[in-house]
C-alpha cells in the first residue's frame, strides 16, 4: 500500500493543527465525547421536565417528545413517523410536511446525528458503555450483526405498514417509547407494557455496542438513507495516521475509520474516532467547498473496502 | 446469506405468517373507540386514525382537564393514540388539542363543528323519562343549552344536529346501571363515517 510507505517514509514533523487539540496520544478524553454526552443529557432532559411542566404546572410551551416535539409554535416531526403517516393514509398534511424539513435537512447535512447526539436511546448506551467494564469495550462488542442490515430494517418496516394498512414503527418507536413511558408515569402513575420492547432493545447494549442502532433501527436507516452524501464528514489524513486502530476500537458502530469507512453510509459522526485519534489524523470536515477532493476520498474509501473483504476472505 | 442460512430462516418466517390471521382475530386491529370511548375533537374516521397518527402524545400532555389518556400496547395498533373516557372525565371543548396535533389527525375545527358522537338518552334509566324525579342535570350541563338539549314536557331531548359529543351530559348524570353506563351516554356514531 501507498500509504504505509508513506507514513513510514515522513518522520514525525512539526503539526500545527494538533496543537489546538486536547489531551495526548490515545487519549479518549476528547473533545468531543463530554459534549456529546452532555447534548444526550440535555435532550433526554427535554423530554423528561416536559410532561412535568404540562401536566402539574399547565405549560404547554412545550409539547410530545421525538416523534413530534413542538416548542412554542415551532414543531419538529420524526421523518419516518411522517412518511408512515403519509403513505398510509395518502393524503399530505403541510404542517407535518413542514415539521419533517428541519430533521430532514439535518440528517441531509450532518448525516445521522440525530442518533448519535439527541436519541434517548443514544443516551442510555452511552450510560450503559460507560458502566461496562473497560475491558469489554472493543470494536463493536460481541454481539454484532452486519450494517447492511438496517435497509431490511428500513424496508420491511415500510412493507409491513403498508400490508397492515396501520404504521409499525410509530407504534414502537424506542426514542418514542422512552417519551412516551415517561409521560403514562406523569400522567397516568403507570407505565405502558409496551416499554418491555425497549428493554429488549438496550440488553443487547450488556454485550454489544449499538445493536439496535447500527442494524435494526428503521428510522436510523432513514437518516443514513437521507445523510448519504451528508456535508460534514469525518476525514481521514492518511500521511498521519499510524494504523494504530485506536479509532477502529472507539468506534461504536463498528466502522474502521482509519480506512475510510467514516465516508460510508453508516457512519453517524458520533466523533468518538476523531478523539480517540491520537495523531490527529481524523477530523469533522465540512466538505462542500471542495468536492473533487471528496470524490477522492470515496474512491479510495471504495478502494479500501475492497482490500477489507478481501482480508476477510482469507 | 447463503441458501442453507435462507432454509434455516424459512420455518421462522412461515411460523410468522401462519399466526398473522390468528394475531388479527386477536383485535391488534380492533378499534378501541365504543361508548363512551371517543377520540378527541376534529378526529379523523376511525379506520384512518392508525394509520395517520403518530403517537407523539402532544395532544395528552396539552389537555388542560387532563380527559384525553393514552392509550398502551394492550390496544393493538392502536397503542399510543389518544382516548377520552367521558364517564371519567368529559372533553369542555377547549380545543387546545387540536391547535397542537402535527399530522392532521384532529383537524383544527371549531367547538360547534365537533362531532366526538352524539349522546343518546336512555328512556328506561333516566330519572326524568322515567318518571322518578324532575332530573335535569344532562340539560343544566350541556354546553349548548336549550340547543343540543332541549326540555320537552320536562324531559331532556337530544338534538341531533347540534349535539358534539363532548360527554359533559354524560360526565354530570347521577344514575350508573349495572353495566357502567349512564342514562346518557355518547354513542361514536361518525367515528366510522366517511
Amino acid at each position: 500500500m501507498p500509504m504505509q510507505s508513506e507514513t513510514a517514509a515522513r518522520p514525525a514533523g512539526p503539526r500545527p493543527v494538533q496543537s489546538g487539540r486536547a489531551g495526548g496520544a490515545g487519549t479518549t478524553a476528547g473533545r468531543y465525547g463530554p459534549w456529546r454526552l452532555l447534548t444526550l443529557f440535555l435532550a433526554f432532559l427535554v423530554i423528561l421536565v416536559n410532561p412535568f411542566l404540562n401536566y402539574f404546572f399547565g405549560i404547554n410551551w412545550l409539547q410530545g417528545w421525538y416523534q413530534s416535539l413542538g416548542v412554542g409554535h415551532l414543531w419538529f416531526v420524526s421523518p419516518l413517523e411522517g412518511l408512515e403517516s403519509l403513505l398510509v393514509t395518502r393524503s399530505l398534511y403541510l404542517p407535518s410536511l413542514i415539521g419533517m424539513a428541519i430533521p430532514l435537512l439535518l440528517a441531509f447535512l450532518l448525516g445521522r446525528v440525530f442518533c448519535s447526539w439527541i436519541c434517548p436511546i443514544s443516551f442510555f448506551a452511552e450510560i450503559i458503555e460507560r458502566c461496562r467494564l473497560p475491558g469489554s469495550r472493543r470494536r463493536g462488542g460481541r454481539v454484532r450483526f452486519g450494517h447492511h442490515l438496517i435497509w431490511f430494517a428500513l424496508v420491511a418496516e415500510l412493507l409491513l405498514t403498508m400490508i397492515l394498512g396501520a404504521p409499525v414503527f410509530v407504534v414502537l418507536s424506542p426514542p418514542g417509547l422512552v417519551g412516551r413511558e415517561i409521560m403514562m408515569a406523569v400522567f397516568s402513575r403507570r407505565f405502558a407494557l409496551e416499554g418491555l420492547f425497549l428493554v429488549a432493545v438496550l440488553a443487547p447494549e450488556l454485550a454489544g455496542r449499538r445493536v439496535f442502532c447500527r442494524s435494526f433501527c428503521p428510522l436510523g436507516g432513514l437518516l443514513a438513507l437521507v445523510g448519504a452524501r451528508r456535508r460534514m464528514v469525518v476525514t481521514l489524513a492518511p500521511e498521519r495516521c499510524i494504523e494504530c486502530e485506536r479509532c477502529s476500537q472507539a468506534c461504536p458502530m463498528a466502522l474502521r475509520p482509519a480506512r475510510g469507512e467514516t465516508l460510508s453510509v453508516y457512519c453517524w459522526n458520533c466523533g468518538a474516532c476523531v478523539d480517540a485519534c491520537g495523531p490527529a489524523a481524523l477530523a469533522f470536515a465540512w466538505d462542500g467547498a471542495d468536492p473533487g477532493s471528496r470524490a477522492g476520498v470515496r474512491f479510495a474509501y471504495h478502494f479500501a473496502q475492497g482490500r477489507n473483504e478481501h482480508a476477510q476472505e482469507k | 446469506m447463503n441458501r442453507r442460512k435462507f432454509l434455516r430462516r424459512v420455518p421462522a418466517w412461515a411460523a410468522i405468517l401462519l399466526a398473522w390471521p390468528i394475531s388479527l382475530r386477536a383485535g391488534i386491529l380492533a378499534s378501541p373507540v365504543a361508548t363512551n370511548r371517543l377520540r378527541p375533537p376534529g378526529a379523523v374516521p376511525e379506520d384512518l386514525f392508525a394509520g395517520r397518527c403518530i403517537r407523539c402524545g402532544r395532544c395528552v400532555e396539552v389537555c388542560p382537564y387532563h380527559a384525553i389518556t393514552l392509550l398502551d400496547i394492550r390496544a393493538g395498533v392502536f397503542a399510543g393514540t389518544p382516548l377520552i373516557a367521558v364517564e371519567q372525565i368529559p372533553c369542555t371543548l377547549c380545543m387546545k388539542c387540536v391547535q397542537v396535533c402535527p399530522t392532521g389527525t384532529l383537524a383544527r375545527i371549531g367547538q360547534e363543528q365537533t362531532r366526538m358522537g352524539l349522546a343518546v338518552i336512555n328512556r328506561f334509566t333516566c330519572l326524568a323519562w322515567s318518571g322518578k324525579t324532575l332530573c335535569r342535570t344532562c340539560y343544566d350541563k350541556c354546553p349548548f343549552k336549550n340547543r343540543a338539549i332541549v326540555l320537552d314536557r320536562l324531559k331532556p331531548v337530544i338534538r341531533e344536529d347540534t349535539c358534539t359529543g363532548c360527554g359533559l351530559c354524560t360526565h354530570a348524570c347521577p344514575v350508573t346501571d349495572d353495566l357502567g353506563l349512564k342514562a346518557v351516554n355518547i354513542e361514536p356514531i361518525y367515528a366510522h363515517a366517511e
